[in-house]
Order: structure tokens, then sequence, then C-alpha cells
């Protein structure tokens, strides 16, 4: 979609500048540079802005193969753009309104259709580590699949649904007419649509894309702290180098960050988690193990380790890279126009006075 | 031709999986599926914030007077990125926005499920050189037009 708005001038230059940066890679280097660009410190310079936009699913696809051949990708790349070009189709200027009782869209569009797709830039290509072209972002289990809830979770879990509270499911809306007290207030909707957190694990940890937009995560680095800012919903999250857990009773939404150097890879470790953030249903137990590596001159591999007993049957890891990008990462200031929780409890006020009125 | 079918099943199968999970908010508890509408009018305002841009057009009704509604958008941090800003939504430009209604109905305020100029283009989209017809509403000489 980039591309269909830039000039002609444009389209040649960036063939040019992505001819010469492809050119580089070839001639730099095969794979994991023997020497990475490094701080004053001697620590590897982690630096720089990443778009984790991509096509790989967290979990693979039941039937996928773990990894697709080049050609695959390819056609399966092509395909997206070619549907993103469809999408920006003209369409009639004197068509009807949509028809009532919705148009049949599902998920997050939730049967009235979203917006246009001029809006997205939800990735156009498969996630590569190790020259793979990955389909899933899970590797362990090797299924590619989060595994199994353990008995206690599926009940916590059943009752969550039952009683959508502020981590409940953003994209289906479960029982919106029926569900007991989940329009009752703004601390019962979900923390992205309260604009507190990235929604879809964006603001992390584990730092996840949202397949939707604005994927963009900055790393600035010093000896003592490496910040990690998300655009969306603009959180910077404080990893402490060397330090000690917070004690206990100290909980925060994206938890307590702290790291270490394993040699020339970045550790990050998580824990202290809130009873709100539950990233897809985990305990306020929820330990999360990061880890950055730089592969190229503008690569970084990014790999979790998600262990939370209390929630899953054993510990899952996933990795993706994290590929430059020149783009700015803008302020995402939520709140300013949030209109769309004001009018999510605004509807649910308005279907409560209509349905007292025709008593 | 075995690839090919092979690539199509896998291909069905993570296009499937890699459609938008989540969004900023429950789209289906802000905006109601019984009323859908279909507008036409100039833009008055907009606010290219976020989360969500919110386009104002003023519409006429059918006894001659107007009213003005507010129209849902995306996060402005993508179509930034691509050079397109505030500018590019000049006040004055007729859209065609077809949609649903906010669940309060008292409000005057939709999605923006297409959102395109009269002639059917949609917003941001369809200069030449894309691929789209050319019709003379190029960037050098059409409105509202990526800069």
């Amino acid at each position: 979609m980039r591309r269909r708005l830039l000039t002609v001038t444009g389209v040649v230059g960036l063939s040019i500048a992505v001819l010469a940066v492809a050119a580089a890679r070839v001639s730099g280097q095969g794979g994991k540079p023997s020497s990475p660009p490094r701080m004053p410190d001697g620590h590897p310079d982690l630096q720089g802005t990443y778009d984790l936009a991509t096509l790989t699913p967290l979990e693979r696809p039941a039937g996928a193969t773990a990894v697709l051949t080049a050609d695959e990708a390819a056609r399966l790349e092509a395909g997206v753009a070619a549907r993103n070009e469809a999408g920006a189709r003209p369409i009639s200027g004197s068509r009807a309104a949509p028809p009532k009782g919705g148009d049949g869209s599902a998920g997050a569009a939730g049967n009235v259709g979203g917006y246009n797709n001029f809006w997205l830039d939800g990735g156009t290509s498969y996630t590569i580590v190790n020259g793979e072209r990955r389909t899933s972002l899970v590797v362990d289990p090797p299924d590619g699949r989060v595994p199994a809830f353990t008995p206690a979770a599926q009940k916590r879990v059943a009752a969550l649904q039952a009683r959508p509270t502020s981590d409940a499911t953003q994209s289906n809306d479960p029982g919106l007419e029926t569900a007991p007290g989940a329009y009752d207030d703004p601390e019962r909707r979900p923390l992205g649509e309260r604009c507190l957190l990235g929604f879809g694990s964006t603001s992390g940890p584990p730092a996840l894309p949202n397949y939707f937009y604005n994927n963009l995560h900055k790393i600035v680095q010093t000896p003592t702290a490496v910040m990690i800012l998300n655009e969306m919903v603009h959180d910077a999250r404080i990893v402490r180098m060397n330090a000690q857990h917070l004690p206990p009773t100290v909980r925060k939404w994206m938890g307590d960050s702290v790291g270490r150097w394993d040699g020339d890879t970045l550790v990050v470790d998580t824990t202290n988690f809130t009873e709100q953030t539950r990233f897809r249903g985990a305990s306020r137990d929820l330990r999360v193990v990061e880890r950055f590596t730089r592969v190229g001159p503008r690569t970084l591999l990014y790999r979790f380790t998600i262990e939370d007993a209390a929630t899953w049957t054993r510990p899952w890891t996933g990795e993706f890279a994290w590929p430059a990008t020149d783009e700015l990462l803008y302020e995402y200031a939520c709140h300013e126009a949030n209109y769309a929780l004001e009018n999510v409890l605004r509807g649910a006020r308005r279907r409560e006075a209509d349905a007292a009125a025709s008593k | 031709m075995r690839v090919t079918c092979a690539t199509a099943a896998i291909g069905a199968l993570l296009l499937g999986a890699a459609s938008p999970a989540a969004a900023h908010h429950a789209f289906g508890g802000e905006f109601d599926a019984n009323r859908p509408i279909l507008l036409r009018g100039p833009i008055v305002k907009v606010e290219w914030v976020n989360p969500h841009t919110w386009i104002h057009i003023e519409v006429k009704k059918a006894d001659g007077t107007t009213e003005v509604w507010m129209i849902e958008g995306g996060s402005p941090n993508s179509l930034l990125r691509r050079g397109v800003t505030r500018e590019s939504l000049q006040i004055g430009t007729e859209l065609v926005v077809d949609g649903y209604q906010a669940r309060d109905y008292t409000l005057k305020r939709a999605n923006g499920r297409n959102v395109t100029y009269p002639d059917g283009r949609k917003l941001f989209l369809g200069s030449s050189g894309t691929g789209a017809p050319s019709d003379g509403a190029d960037p050098a000489a059409g409105r509202g037009a990526p800069r």
C-alpha cells in the first residue's frame, strides 16, 4: 500500500536503495556478525527503531508446515499484496447503505465492517529466522501452538468470559446484550480500549506484532538501563540492568523488567505483573524472559519464553526477527480522541434507557 | 501444480490466522449493526489524532437543513508514514461514507466502513501511477490527494 502512494521517482529511488541494501548485506556478512557494533561499555549496540509487523501469526495454523519455501512465501506475500490492491480499488460512488443487521464481518470488525484497509499496515512478509520463513512465532512446543491451559486456568478463564472484566477479549464483544456488567463502567472495559496498554500485547512483554498497524518499537540503551518504547500505545518499558526484582508487593501493568548480558545477548527477565494484565489469560505469576540478539546490521532476533505454571501446562517459547526501519515512530496519544470508549458506554446506557421506557 | 495447491491451502490457513485479531476497541460495542447509514457531504473538520481519526462532514437532510456527522477512521500514524497528513483532507472536500451509526443513536457518529470521494475512489488512493485508471484527479490536479 505504501508503494502505491509513491511517485514513480520515489519507486525508482526506493528500488535503488533496496538494491544497495541487498548488495551491502550480501557483501557484508552471511549471518551473525562476528563483531556487532558496540557501545562504549563494550556491549553490543541494540539501539534503533524496529518494525515488528509480519504476516507470521503467533500460532501455526493446523496443517501448515513449520517453514515455507521461498516460492511458497513469495506466493503468499503476493496474495496479501493483491488483496490489499483489491481493497484499494474504487467502488461505486452512488452505493447504498450497508445491509441492516450487519455486514457479516467477523472478528475485530464486529459485524459493522471496521473501516477501509488503507488505514492498516499489518505486514507484508513472513519473518525469517536462521534463513527460514516461519509459519508461527511459537517454536516450542514444536507444533507451533501455545500449550493447553491447566484445569485451574480453564476454570478461571471460563469465569472471566462469563462475566467479562477489563481484560476481556476485545475483538468479539462476548455476549454483548447479555453479559452482566461488561459495559457498566470504564474499568470493566479492556485495557486497550481504555488507552492504558497496547492491545494484543504490543506493549509487552512479550512484545508481539498486532497484525494491524503501528508496530514500531524503539530501543534506547545505556549501561544502567534499556528503554523499549512501543508506538502503541506509547508505553516506555524501562529495563534496569543488573538489578534485583522489586518486592512481590509492587505490581506493574507491564511487569518489572531487569536485564543482564549473556555474552552478546541482552536477557530481560520480567515478573511482578498485575491481576489485570493477563497476557492471553496468564495469571499475575507470569514470568517472561526475553533475549535480544543482533544477528545482522539491520536485524535483531527477538526470543521470548513464557512461564506461568498457574496457566499453561508447560513453558513456551517464540521468536521472530525485528528488522530495523528508517521510519519514524510517532506519538500515540491515545486518550486524546478516545470517543470510542465514550460511545461504547453511551451505547449501553441508551439500550438501558430504551428498555426501561418500553416497560 | 501440487506445490501450487499446497501453497494455496497453507495460504488459506495463514491468511485466516493473520487477519486482525484485535482492535483498539470493540466495533460491535460502539456501532449498531441495525442502523446502517449512507452519508454525503463536505468535510467541515478533521480530528487527525489517536486512537482514531474523526472526520466531520455536513450532511443535507431531506428537509433542506443540515447536520454534522462524525466519522471514525483508523490511526493517523501509519498514514503519516506514507506522507498523508491532515492537510490531505481539505475542508470542503465532498465525501461519501457508508457505515453504521453509534449505538447511542442520539449521536451523529458512525464508523467509516467505506470512505470515498463522490466518484468512488477510496480516500488517499487512486492516484495515477498506482494502477488505478487515470481520471484527471491525480495528485497534480486532484483534491485530497496524498502529498
